[in-house]
This record gives C-alpha cells, structure tokens and sequence, in this order.
C-alpha cells in the first residue's frame, strides 16, 4: 500500500489546517494520529458554550479563548510530539499571503462561510497548493479535494446567492417571520450597535408601492406628530435621548410607527392592515388564551403578547446597562448565543408579528432563524474529517485522479450507500476565477451605480476579493479604485458615468493579495428589476430557491453561512447584508435544516453506481453544506 | 434555582443538537447506560462521541493494559498511561469531556464476565463491541439477543470499515421521513373541519379576507363544488393552493407499514411485559378498527401559509382538536389495556400517547437477524452473498475476507501480515482460510488474490468509521431516525460503502 510508504514522508511534510471548529478539532486530532508532525492551524474565533458538544477539544474553562491556542495546546497534551503553530486570526489578513500559503504541501478547509472558502481557494490556486474542502450541516457532510488545473476550483460552479430582501418589505410590509426577525436585528444594530444606512427600521416614505399623494401629507403628519420629538433623527439619538426608556421604545416601534404607516393607505389595499399595540393597554387587556405553546424545553415556548413586551423591557433595560458599562460612544454587538441580544430579538420580532397578524415563534426558533443555526453534531464531523485525512494521503501522493467528492446521506440510500463518492471534475474552463484569463459580465446602470458600490457589493462581496484595484480601460488606464489608502477615497460617492464608463466598458480589476486579476465587461442597462443593483451575466438572477429546494422558504442548509463575510467575525456579522429563509415550524428545526442537502440527495439516486455524474453532483455542491463550526451568520 | 441555571447551561451546550432530536431525544441519552467492549482507538472514539453529546453513563469492559502502540494511535492514551488498565485510563480522559457524563470501568475481558456473570450485560440500553475474537462475539451476541440488548459490533481492519447491528427488534416512533405528505382529510373531512369549512363563503367575502383565507379552505371549497371549472384568484392563497394541491390531495389511509405494525404478532398479543410500543400501537389499531373507521387518528399539524392569523389559528384548532380527541380515544383503550393486566393506567403517559398518534403514519420497526442465523450453515443469507459477489469487488468481498481473517485468527491466535517475514507465508495460510470458508458454506464465489494480499499487509487503524458507528448508536438510544439493518462495510480506499442484509 502506497499509504504505508507515504507515512514516512508525512513526518516531514507541512500542512495548513483552516479553522478549528467542528470539522477542524476532529482534523488536528486525525492528523496527529496518522503521523503529520509538522500543522499550523488557524481561527480567528473564540470558544463558545455551544461549541462543546461536538468540539472536543475545549473545555468549559476554555470558553472565552482562542480556538487555535487552545486547539493547539490540547493536541499537544496527547501528543506532545507534534510540533504545531496557533494563529488567533483571520485567514483574510494580508499576512497569510501567497508566499504563506507556499509554505505548506497541502491546505485544509474546516470553515464555515463562503467568503473565508473562496479567498482560501484563491489563495490556494496563486500557490499552486492542493486544498481539501468540507463541510458539515447535521447529518450530512461533503469532502471534495481543488488541485489548480486539474479539478474544478470552489468557485468553477456558481452558488446560489443568498436571499434578501426589499428594504421596504422589512419597514414597511412583512408578510413572514423571518422579516420580522430581520427587522429586529437591525433595529438591535440601530439602538445598540454600529449605525448602518442600508438597515433602516423605521417606514419608509419612499415606497413605491405606496405612491404618496402629497395631499396625504397632512395626515401623516398628525400621526408622526403623537410622540412629538419623532422628527426623523436617527433611532439610536432617539433612543438616546429618551434614556433608552422602554415603554417609550415600545410604543414608538409598535404604536407610533405603525400608526404611521397606516396612513400609506395603498399597501393596506390587499393586505391586512397591522393592528397597533399600546403598552399600557395591552396590560389591560385580559388575554384568555395566554396559552404557553410546546411543551419541554422554557425556549421552545412561545409567549403571549404580555409576555413579549416583558421580555422587550427587560432586555433593553439589560442591553442599556450593558451599553453604560462599556462607555461613552460604545457599541454592542448582536451575538446569538448572547441571551439578552437573543431576548430583544426575540421580543421586538415577536411584538411585529403579532402587529402583522402572524403567528409567532418561540425563542428556540427565532434563533434557528436569526442566528442561522445549522445543527451541528460530533458524529458527523468525525466521519467527514476522517475522510478529508484520506483524501489528504492520496493528494500528498500526487493521486488526483484517485481522488474524490464525497457525500456522506443521513441514512442509506435508496442504493443502500451512505457514503457517496464521485469523480471529480476538470476546471470549467470560463469559470471567472481560475480560468487562464478570468472574465465576467456584468449588467448595471451606469447613472446609478457609484464607485463605492462596485467596490462593495460587486468586487468584494460578489466577487470575492479584498482589496481590488481598479483601472478602466479606457486607453489611458485610468483608475477607479487603489486599495492604497487616500488614493481613490473621493471616487467614492461618484457614478460611474462620470468617469466615461458606458455600455461596453471594460474594467481590469486587481485583487494583488489573492494574486487575482479579473476583467469585468460592463453592460448598461435601464431595465433591471426593482432592488437589483446589478446582474452577473450567466448567472441566473436570483438563484435564492433553487429547483432542487422543495420549496421556497425552507432553504437553509447550504448557505447559511455561506454568507459575504466570514460568519466568525463579528463585525462581518454586523455588515452583511444577506439573510437566508429558514422555516420552521414547531418541530425542533431538524426538518427544515435537513430540506435542501435532503432534495438534492433525492436528485442523485438514480446515477451510476460507483461514482455520479457530474451534473448530479453539481445540484449538491450549490447545497454545500456550509460545516458546522460555528453556525452563526451574518444577516444583515 | 439551581436547578434551572443547570437546565439552561445544558440547553446551551446542546443547543446545536437539540435542533436535530428534540429535547425528548436528549432525554434518552442521558438515560442511556453505553457499554464499550475494548478501548481501541476505534472504541473510545465511539465512545468519544457519544460522550460529547451527554450520554448519562458509560462503562467500559476491558482487560488489556495499555501498550505502547495503542498510545500511538489512540487519541486519548499519553505515554503515561502505558502498563495501566486500559478500561481505567480511557475512562479517565473520556470523562473529561464531558462533566454531565458518569464514566465507569471494569478491568476484565468480555469472556470472563462472560464466564462468571453474563447478566452484566442485561443492564446497557447498548454494548458496543470492538475488535472482539469472533468466538466472544458470537456468545456476547447470544447473551444481548435473549435479553433484548441492542448489540453494536464494530472493526476496523486495514482500511476496511465494519458495522453489524444485531437487535432483535428496535421501534421507532419518529423516523423523520423525508418529504412526509400532510395529514389534512380532505378527501374524507371529519365532522368538525366540515363545519369548519361550511363557515366560509368566499363568494361574499371582501377581498382583504378572501386574500388571506388559508389555502386548505381553498382547495376544500372547490372540492365540494362538482364540476367546478371557476376560474381561480389572482390572489397569494389561490396560488399556493395549486401549489399544494397534489400533495395535500392525498388519499387519507393507513400506510403499509404501519398496517403491518398492527398486524405483528406482537401487536395482537399484548401481555404485562409488552413494551409500550407496542401497547399504544395495540391502542391504536382498536381506535382505526372501531372509532376512526379504518382511518389513523388525526395528526394535528397543518403547514405555514398564507392567511391572517386568526383564521390560521382557527383552523389550526380544528385539526389541532381533533387530534387531541382522536389521542384521547386511543388513551382509553390504552388504558383498558393496560388495566387487563393490572397495570395503572399512568405507566404510558398522556405525552408518549400523544407522539405516538402524531407519528402513527411513520412508525418503523427493524428487525435484525442474529449472528447466530449469519453464521449457521442453514440459515446464513447465500442469496444476498452470491448475488452481490456477481461483481468480483462488491463490498461483500470484503466481508468475506474478514471472515476468513477470523479464520486465520481462530487457527494461528494472530491476524495475518503482522510480521514482515511472514507475509508470503500468510498469504497462502490466509488463502486455505478463504477456500475452507467458501466450501464449507458451499459457496460458490470467486474471490480475487488481490483481496487476499491486501488483507495481509500491516493493519492501519481508522477511526473514522467511530463517526458512523456512533450515529447509529445514537438512533438506538434516541429511537428516531432508522438504523442501518444490518450490516455496514466501508473501503477507505476507493471511498465507496454498502450495507448488507446477513
């Protein structure tokens, strides 16, 4: 056996362990034991109450710390032969450069979101360094193996972008829970935390559904007018200078404001109009069915409106001493596993729902929502990080062609495998990032798109990259964007038609940390729907529920963290903009969690026996199971 | 207080698992008492992983002492450990892991507790046994089988993988089917949904109502008009009505395999010591045989959709309602069963009746096979290994070979290859191994030399198939989800796994 003879050579090879969730203790632990020595590992997380059911190898002393360190330091307690490097950081730092990733024969993905895969792969494609990637959500896993010019890259088969949602659809008209949620979330980023223009909570006049007749302006203004100070200051100056008082909170979010837009007459048209809660009334009222629904567990509950507003007051008293005790000018971060954060969210998103007519959710569910959980269990993980290591062994040898996607299904199939192989598939050669000459298309208008957003929303959060430079070619290299600062800072708030950019222009755009050049064709376009900024030509629109999602609204398990920023970090989580759709229903949210990776499970039992096809195969990797480690996410 | 700070802590820590099985399948693990034979690297990562999602006790049964070698590819064994009992020290470290976990250990070999106290084993909810001498593996597998014991038997060997479940019958209330159609009568609405129904007239409705009546009003509604050909709404519940409408039209009956569930020989004749499984499914079957005319009591739920919340609620009450009536008729006759044999009424719960008739569609059993009837000359399942050896490399090649390394075992008291300057001579031991195992059960397969190699060369230990293994054992203690039946075999080299029916 070749793997025999490989052993020796392991002593001395050096590897690169990216992340120390789930996925990544399971890892260290397998790769000490089949013989590497020399490991450096990296995450810039740190350990978590929830982390402990699967993560073994911290301790409830340990919660608090640095994954790596600690990671690292229980390793070499079994096997103090290892000679293993921590890092307490981001992947992303422009430390970990092209001549970092040169140093390893072999780069291992234990990540949890996109953004953190992507530039790995990236970084793995300029390094000419072979990746293992994987991922876990519940009972299902996947490990696939990138070998520049031979397999597909991560990024070869476009994903299915993350769901959003229409501004006015979270201020104005929310028609499901997870708006509601959405909105709490950033009305917790509006009082509490950074400020952010793109996460409004209050109506908004500039619906165009709504489609103000100036007469009604009257109107409006005696009802803004009830709490008198509702000039349009920012909410956390209001909040402010109310002293963060509850009750006034209370009755401004689910009274005045809703009174508010009760007066947008035309989005109450077709739609049942939301019903305004008055703090001391509902205490008042005698609510005969206060019925505590589900049973077991004090989260699995859902209170009563009374019970809501409680909540709403006890956690913004909480959050309120939180924000004095931090200081002047502090801010407060929404964390999940953060109980009085979970609490507002929970409060505030079920207070909406009431006032929108829906059915509320209990706090367990909220949180599957809000945080984007993925279940997370130690068997799976285990499965999946003893197979990256083979995988590991056969790439070390040079065996690509040995080499494999595995699938790992809930239960058996209709074939009776749990473990599905499949062959890998050469680059797609007009993929946008490691074909020879990269190149895509993007649909925009050029009047209304600034330079700010390219940066943003196009370069780094679609495409990828961290720091673009951007010349125009436009035969006198003119340039848009140096990620130098203070170079290009006043381009910033200018449309690109300003700089000559029309229909047809070509943008060469420069990633120098991913050593990544692209060239961005540019469409102008007058046509595109409402919201969309800009459309990559090739990729569907919204790929948000795929065919192989059963329905909509139960899409989660791909993506969740598959979001823009790395889900670890937690000013990421407070920039993103995405969210996903995640039902749920009064199960523990298994069912749902499961919906997609289960479907496309479905798509794959007819195909060949040994290995499937690499259609079949696609329809799962769009439902990349996102890993466990840390299953927040970055909504918004 | 105290008690609930201790609740709360535990609901973090589980948090992420709690979405998977429910608070009531946490319940079951931290009643469960595992029981690991042999403290290998494969079984204490099993264990490893059963200990990290807080099973309530453990024992490991072991009477080795920790070797130099076993440090080597044991996670949880250090060089300080060498020459203690292996049982002690795995014990030790695993129970780190987690605080809510009782460890225990006996410093004996399976045959001896075998020997003197075979009633030992009655008291695991599971033994997990690894690397076990195929002769220990069968008496152990005897002992389990009369007392009911569910028996996990794991090995690794090389880089092959295996699992064998032997149990001799595991029920599940919630198997968490995939893509479970809806419980919604349409076809055969009950008395109370049909007035339900009657309440609306959507033809004199505004249209705010009209828009927000649930979908399932919709679908009924058009049912009853015969020879309907109107035209539907352009409204949001219109189209989710045609959206759901094949699968909420489904014909309302008793799935096969919950037919045969009450057909079992264990449902017709329940005793005092009848598991309550099968009481309530007793229960029942009276109820679809009496009150429900031929129908499973109602389940209850009906699935999100678009409607204001009052109507959502109402009609949700109908079914809910009715369902609680239908799970009150079955707890009377599981009473009155239960009182037949003296029993009082509380040993099932209000609850456990209730989940039951909520899953009454998705009931599962499985029934392993014994080793004993694997291995008898009689009964051993020729078809499915002849079959399956049609292909020179099907999966059962390896479980072929894996016997006759046990034969090699059982004849020279070592496995083959582990001296180098053996090999050559083990090939052609191993060989004689494989023919006598193949004539004696007259099978007639060919099995390639190359195999027979293979399995000579040094044994190189995985532990990944602990993942899978404890998975499984997890379905055990958990009842949800089904368990593989009943034999699993996984080659690490070309990556592929199978699962036999021996």
């Amino acid at each position: 056996m070749k793997v025999m003879e490989l052993a020796e050579s392991l002593s001395s090879c050096r590897v690169l362990v990216v992340g120390a969730g789930g996925i990544g203790c399971e890892l260290l632990k397998n790769l000490v034991l089949t013989g590497f020595k020399n490991i450096e590992v990296i995450d810039l997380d740190t350990i978590d109450v929830s982390n402990l059911n699967r993560q073994f190898l911290f301790q409830k002393k340990h919660v608090g710390k640095s994954k790596a360190q600690v990671a690292k330091e229980s390793v070499l307690r079994f096997c103090p032969s290892a000679n293993i490097t921590a890092y307490h950081d981001s992947i992303m730092n422009p430390d970990y450069n092209v001549e970092f990733f040169r140093n390893f024969q072999l780069v291992m993905n234990a990540l949890d979101n996109r953004a953190a895969r992507n530039h790995v792969n990236r970084m793995c494609l300029a390094a000419d360094i072979p990746l293992i990637e994987s991922g876990t959500a519940g009972y299902l896993g996947q490990v696939t193996v990138i070998k520049k010019g031979q397999t597909e890259c991560y990024e070869c088969q476009p994903k299915p972008t993350q769901k959003t949602f229409p501004g006015c659809t979270i201020r104005n008209t929310p028609s499901e829970p997870i708006h509601c949620i959405v909105w709490a979330k950033y009305l917790y980023n509006q009082l509490f935390g950074e400020e952010d223009a793109d996460q409004e909570v209050s109506p908004d006049t500039a619906d165009p559904e709504a489609a103000w007749n100036p007469a009604d302006a009257a109107a409006r203004a005696t009802a803004s007018n009830k709490d008198g100070d509702i000039k349009r200051v920012s909410t956390k100056e209001w909040a402010r200078s109310t002293g963060y008082d509850p009750v006034k909170l209370f009755n401004k979010l689910f009274k005045d404001d809703i009174m508010y837009l009760l007066t947008m007459d035309k989005l109450w048209k077709k739609r049942k109009a939301p019903l305004p809660l008055d703090w001391t009334e509902i205490h008042h009222l005698e609510f005969s069915q206060e019925e505590a629904c589900g049973t077991g567990l004090k989260d699995q509950q859902v209170l009563g409106v009374q019970g809501y507003a409680q909540l709403f007051h006890r956690s913004v008293e909480t959050l309120r001493s939180q924000l004095i005790e931090k200081g002047e000018g502090a801010e407060l971060v929404w964390d999940k596993d953060d109980p009085p954060a979970m609490d507002f969210v929970t409060a505030a998103a079920n207070l909406r729902m009431n006032v929108f007519s829906m059915n509320m959710k209990s706090r367990f569910d909220v949180k599957s929502m809000a945080g984007n959980i993925i279940p997370a269990i130690a068997t799976t993980n285990a499965v999946i990080a003893g197979l990256i290591v083979l995988e590991a062994l056969k790439t070390l040898n040079s065996e690509f062609d040995q080499c494999r996607t595995i699938f790992l299904n809930k239960q058996p199939n209709p074939r009776k495998k749990l473990l599905v192989p499949c062959a890998l598939d050469p680059p797609n050669p007009s993929c946008y990032v490691c074909a020879s000459k990269p190149e895509v298309t993007v649909k925009l208008n050029v009047h209304k798109t600034i330079v700010q957003a390219l940066q943003d929303k196009i370069l780094k959060e679609k495409f990828g990259m961290v720091a673009p430079d951007v010349q125009i070619e436009d035969g006198k290299g003119t340039i848009l964007i140096s990620s130098e600062e203070g170079e290009t800072e006043a381009n910033n708030n200018k449309f690109l038609s300003d700089f000559g950019i029309r229909n047809g222009s070509r943008l060469q755009v420069d990633d120098f940390l991913q050593d990544y050049t692209l060239l961005v064709n540019l469409i102008h376009s007058e046509e595109l729907e409402k919201d969309v900024e800009f459309e990559v030509v090739g990729d569907a629109p919204d790929k948000a529920p795929t065919p192989s999602v059963p329905e909509e609204g139960k899409n989660i398990a791909n993506g969740n963290k598959d979001s823009a920023q790395p889900s670890t970090s937690s000013k990421a989580a407070a920039e993103d903009d995405d969210v996903l759709i995640v039902d749920s229903d009064e199960e523990p949210s298994s069912s749902t969690m499961e919906a997609s990776p289960e479907s496309s499970n479905r798509k794959r039992k007819h195909h060949g026996t040994d290995t499937d096809d690499a259609a079949s195969k696609r329809k799962r990797l769009d439902q990349q199971p996102a890993d466990d480690d840390e299953d927040i996410i970055a909504l918004d | 207080r105290t008690m609930t700070d201790h609740k709360t802590s535990k609901e973090q820590k589980y948090d992420r698992q709690l979405r998977l099985w429910g608070d009531h399948g946490q319940e079951g693990l931290e009643n469960a008492h595992v029981c690991l034979i042999n403290a290998t690297a494969t079984g204490t990562e099993i264990l490893k992983n059963l200990v990290l999602p807080g099973i309530g006790a453990f024992t490991i049964v072991d009477g080795h002492k920790v070797s130099g070698e076993d440090v080597g590819n044991n996670f949880f064994l250090t060089s300080s450990s060498i020459g203690k009992n292996r049982a002690q020290a795995a014990t030790e470290l695993l129970q780190e892991l987690n605080s809510d976990v009782s460890g225990n250990f006996v410093e004996e070999s399976p045959d001896k507790l075998l020997d003197n106290d075979p009633e030992f084993f009655h008291r695991f909810s599971l033994v997990i046994g690894v690397q076990l001498p195929e002769s220990t593996c069968l008496r152990l597998g005897s002992v389990l089988w009369d007392a009911g014991v569910p028996f996990l038997v794991c090995r690794t060997y090389g880089l092959i993988g295996y699992m064998r479940l032997i149990v001799k019958e595991h029920t599940v209330i919630e198997s968490h089917p995939d893509n479970a159609l809806e419980d919604l009568r349409l076809d055969q609405p009950f008395t109370e949904l049909k007035h339900h129904i009657e309440s609306y007239d959507l033809d004199s409705m505004e249209k705010k109502d009209h828009s927000h009546t649930p979908w399932i009003i919709v679908v009924a509604k058009y049912l009853e008009k015969e020879g309907n050909n109107g035209t539907p709404e352009d409204e949001e519940n219109f189209e989710e009505a045609i959206k759901n409408v094949n699968t909420a039209l489904n014909p309302t009956k008793v799935p096969s395999a919950t037919e045969d569930i009450f057909n079992a020989e264990q449902c017709e004749n329940i005793t005092s010591q009848s598991p309550s499984f099968w009481v309530m499914a007793h229960g029942v079957r009276d109820f679809v045989r009496n009150e429900g005319n031929g129908k499973l009591p109602v389940r209850g739920t009906i699935p999100d959709m678009i409607a204001d919340s009052d109507k959502f609620i109402k009609l949700q009450n109908v079914y809910r309602d009715k369902a609680m009536k239908d799970a009150a008729v079955v707890s009377k006759h599981v009473e009155a069963l239960l009182q037949s044999f003296g029993k009082p009424p509380e040993s099932i719960s209000e609850q456990e009746i209730k989940l039951f008739c909520k899953n009454a569609a998705f009931l599962r059993v499985v029934r392993c096979r014994s080793l004993a009837e694997e291995y008898s000359m009689d009964t051993f399942n020729k078809d499915e290994i002849t079959s399956c050896m049609d292909s020179a490399d099907s999966e059962m090649v390896l479980y072929l070979m894996l016997r006759s390394v046990d034969r090699f075992y059982q004849q020279h008291s070592r496995y083959p290859g582990v001296y180098n300057y053996q090999v050559e001579e083990d090939i052609n031991k191993l060989k004689l191994c494989v023919n006598s195992l193949l004539q004696e059960y007259s099978l007639n397969v060919n099995v390639k030399d190359d195999y027979i190699h293979e399995f000579c060369k040094e044994a190189h230990c995985l532990s990944f198939v602990a993942g899978s293994a404890a998975q499984e054992a997890i379905k055990i203690i958990t009842h949800q989800f089904v368990p593989f039946n009943n034999t699993f075999l996984y080659n690490a080299m070309s990556q592929t796994s199978a699962t036999f029916q021996l």
